[in-house]
């Protein structure tokens, strides 16, 4: 495992600067545990001040230091993606392993509904729910909602790779030897799985992130917690970009634009990594 | 080890029609793989089963294993295995009977076996999958029997920390057999497993089988169409074509006097040391198992085919003391 890690770094350019980033970006999200202000406070500081020594990343139209405040939004919105990417993983694992492995009628009533949740269009479905729910919403119940309707894609992928492990020999040697079905899915094709839903579980919380600012910047969702999207939000509520507040609006950009491009180049480092064709050449053969 | 005498033999395949049955928007086809088999096999015995490719084996022993899933369906006969303790019918008994007895007293090497190990899973997590839960032992204790049982086979004890990958064929062929039979079953089903090898492993690994089933007393079904592999290890070899059986016998005699055409033909394909003349291959191919031909299903191909073999089927019955052959040229009563 950590050797794994270590070549990674060593030999994967895009995996090293994914993991720098990423560290960079949780450095920052774990800042906020010292933070001296709640995140709610507002007219705290002088507002409008631009970058300077006293405050090194400005502060707002409602009198927030920029530091603080997006060290808080940042660590939201990274735990909204990862609370997303987790729950969808067992969405997709449990329906992708289930409608692999067991086939048959199973895995046609289980697709038709994986295909139903590729096809519905997620945004007009996402507002639907901020304007039923409103006062509700908060951002775990956004996470739910969210994980629900971004399993899908890859629950597909984990089921044709159920499929063919299903008809190795290995797997009917498993049912010979009486294992359950449950411990032949687990024990025997999870493991099998887990590289291609680390890889993917990156690319959703990219995905997630993307969406939750996009909610946010338009004010469907809980705009008292502070994430980056957020932040956005009164930043066009307090006309940032007219009043030339440029800092308001740069500073997250730039925050969540690294945090894309890190999960980006570890998806796609990792990506490689478990890519079959690599994998044989690695171990150098036939294989 | 006391051997307990068993009231019959260990195996018993009566009549068996297994069928593969598929429908496509209401097209109906059946692939008739196993076609009335009855056989017999003795404790301590080995038991060769030879044919041509496509000629039904797998889907046999599969239907012994009790590995019938659609399309494959039972449609009639029975499979009773006598085990030291206890009877079963395996496609009567109860689901956690016929998986209480799986492993412990009947094991299975795959067709294939060489992929029979998980790729992505240590050695020894294939040992605990299989083969722990059904010998109540502690892990220590386990570990032990594991590593002389490896031992067994010429193999280190660190190949159970390595993956299947980083081991030769020859090594997982014989990680194979050692999972098959480490706890010690009495009745081994064994599909091909020296296929994928070269001679010199082959050779080895086939005195292993046959060391450990002497040592183990069990019984073992041995699959393989290399007709040179039957003769240097079964006791008793029966010859399948298009989903019968066609003959049967000691192996010995079954070489030194094929009955059926179709076996004096499998056995002429042997290379002989001092051999000069250029094989005969037998002309066609092994019929179309959906719609075989009527009567005899060699008669095609064989070139002793009289009129009575287009239009009936010849009963599979015993023509010389412990042969069995189904053929109207060399035994005109089969009718």
């Amino acid at each position: 495992m950590f050797g794994t890690l270590r070549d990674l770094i060593r030999y994967n350019r895009s995996f090293a600067v994914g993991l720098a980033l990423i560290g960079f970006i949780l450095v920052i999200a774990a800042s906020s545990f010292f933070s001296p202000y709640d995140p709610r406070d507002v007219y705290l500081h002088p507002p409008d001040i631009p970058p300077s020594l006293a405050y090194p990343l400005g502060t707002t139209s409602r009198g927030q230091d920029m530091f603080w405040q997006l060290s808080f939004a940042i660590r939201n919105t990274l735990a909204f993606g990862l609370a997303v990417a987790i729950l969808s993983r067992i969405l997709s694992l449990t329906i992708g392993l289930m409608a692999g492995y067991l086939g048959g009628r199973t895995d046609r009533v289980l697709m038709s509904i994986n295909d139903t949740f590729i096809v519905i269009p997620l945004f007009p479905i996402l507002v639907l729910f901020y304007f039923v729910l409103r006062e509700q919403m908060n951002w775990m119940l956004l996470a739910l909602i969210m994980a629900c309707l971004g399993w899908a894609y890859d629950a597909r992928l984990i089921r044709s790779i159920t499929m063919s492990l299903r008809t190795r020999e290995f797997t009917e040697q498993s049912v010979f030897s009486g294992m359950s079905t449950r411990q032949i899915v687990t024990q025997e094709h999870l493991p099998y799985v887990m590289p291609v839903v680390f890889s993917t579980a990156m690319n959703n919380i990219n995905w997630s992130i993307g969406l939750e600012v996009t909610l946010s910047v338009l004010g469907f969702t809980n705009i008292d917690t502070p994430t980056i999207g957020v932040m956005l939000y009164w930043a066009n509520q307090h006309a940032a970009m007219v009043a030339g507040i440029w800092w308001w609006i740069l500073f997250p950009v730039a925050l969540v634009v690294l945090t894309f491009i890190g999960f980006f180049l570890l998806s796609i480092s990792m990506n490689e990594y478990i890519d079959p064709r690599s994998r044989l050449r690695r171990m150098g053969g036939n294989g | 080890m006391a051997q307990v005498e068993r009231a019959g033999p260990a195996l018993e395949v009566e009549d068996l029609r297994a069928w593969y049955q598929t429908r496509y928007f209401g097209v109906e086809r059946e692939v008739r793989a196993v076609d009335g088999i009855d056989l017999r096999i003795q404790a301590n015995e080995i038991y060769g089963l030879a044919g041509e490719s496509s000629c039904g084996k797998t889907t046999l022993i599969k239907t012994i294993a009790g590995l019938v899933q659609p399309p494959l369906n039972l449609l009639s006969g029975s499979v009773r295995f006598r085990f030291r303790e206890r009877e079963l019918d395996m496609h009567r008994a109860r689901k956690s009977e016929v998986s209480s007895v799986r492993w412990k007293h009947l094991s299975y090497i795959m067709q294939g076996s060489m992929s029979a190990l998980n790729p992505v899973r240590r050695v020894r997590s294939s040992f605990i999958d299989f083969a722990f839960r059904h010998l109540a032992r502690s892990k220590a204790e386990f570990d032990d029997l594991v590593i002389r049982h490896l031992d067994r086979l010429h193999l280190e004890p660190s190949v159970l920390d390595a993956f299947p990958h980083e081991l030769s064929g020859g090594m997982r062929q014989r990680v194979a057999i050692a999972l098959a039979t480490v706890c010690r079953p009495e009745f081994i089903i064994a599909d091909e497993p020296t296929t994928a090898l070269d001679v010199v492993v082959q050779k080895r690994v086939l005195g292993l089988i046959r060391e450990i089933q002497r040592e183990m007393g069990s019984s073992l079904l041995f699959v393989t169409h290399d007709m040179a592999v039957h003769a240097n290890l079964t006791d008793r070899l029966g010859i399948m074509y298009a989903g019968r059986l066609v003959e049967e016998g000691p192996t010995e005699a079954v070489f030194r006097e094929p009955l059926h055409p179709y076996t004096s033909h499998l056995i002429d394909s042997l290379p002989r040391i001092g051999d000069s003349k250029s094989k005969q291959g037998l002309g066609g191919a092994p019929p179309n198992l959906a719609d075989p031909p009527a009567g005899c299903r060699f008669h095609p191909r064989c070139p002793l085919a009289i009129d009575r073999c287009r239009v009936e089927q010849p009963a599979f019955v015993e023509a010389a003391p412990n042969r069995r052959v189904a053929c109207f040229v060399v035994n005109p009563e089969a009718g």
